[in-house]
């Protein structure tokens, strides 16, 4: 259980690294739309992301509404927020 | 138009209170020169602008300033 939960913190940490990636290229690529590098760039890191999202929803729950997959239970509203335990 | 994640952009863990410290994090939250007053004057002055790439960045800060309500 508790090994469980390393491998949960991991994956949630690499989605905050790679989120964090994929917002700060968004901010520059507003102010830069034909950059190539930056384009290459935002969708390596976007790819990642939304792969890094699902996995997480099948192991653990959905992060954001459209990586949500619900089988028989909504989990979207009954797990925790960030400050209510979820992690951070 | 807007989304949340169930997630910080930065980790906060808080080891103790601190009530002092809370008070200025409120009033840089929700105060006169506030993130919340930040966000909203973004996002009303996006509309304005006149170049497009400006904009555009400034819907995405203040979607960004929007999210401290989660972690001012």
């Amino acid at each position: 259980m508790r090994g469980n939960q390393m491998e949960q913190i991991k994956l949630f940490q690499w989605i905050n690294m790679v989120s964090f990636a994929v917002n700060d290229i968004t901010l520059y690529l507003d102010t830069h739309p034909t950059d190539q590098n930056a384009i290459a760039y935002f969708n390596h890191f976007r790819q990642m992301r939304t792969k890094a999202l699902a996995e997480y929803e099948q192991l653990y729950g959905p992060l954001t509404i459209d990586s949500a997959m619900p089988e028989d239970k909504w989990l979207w509203s009954t797990q925790p927020m960030p400050w209510e335990g979820g992690f951070c | 138009m807007w989304n949340y994640e169930k997630r910080l952009q930065y980790p906060v863990n808080i080891t103790q209170t601190n009530p002092q410290i809370a008070q200025v994090i409120i009033s840089q939250f929700g105060g006169p020169d506030g993130e919340l007053a930040a966000s909203m004057r973004y996002l009303s002055q996006r509309y304005t602008m006149p170049y497009k790439e400006v904009s555009g960045l400034l819907t995405d800060i203040g979607t960004e300033e929007c999210a401290r309500c989660c972690y001012p």
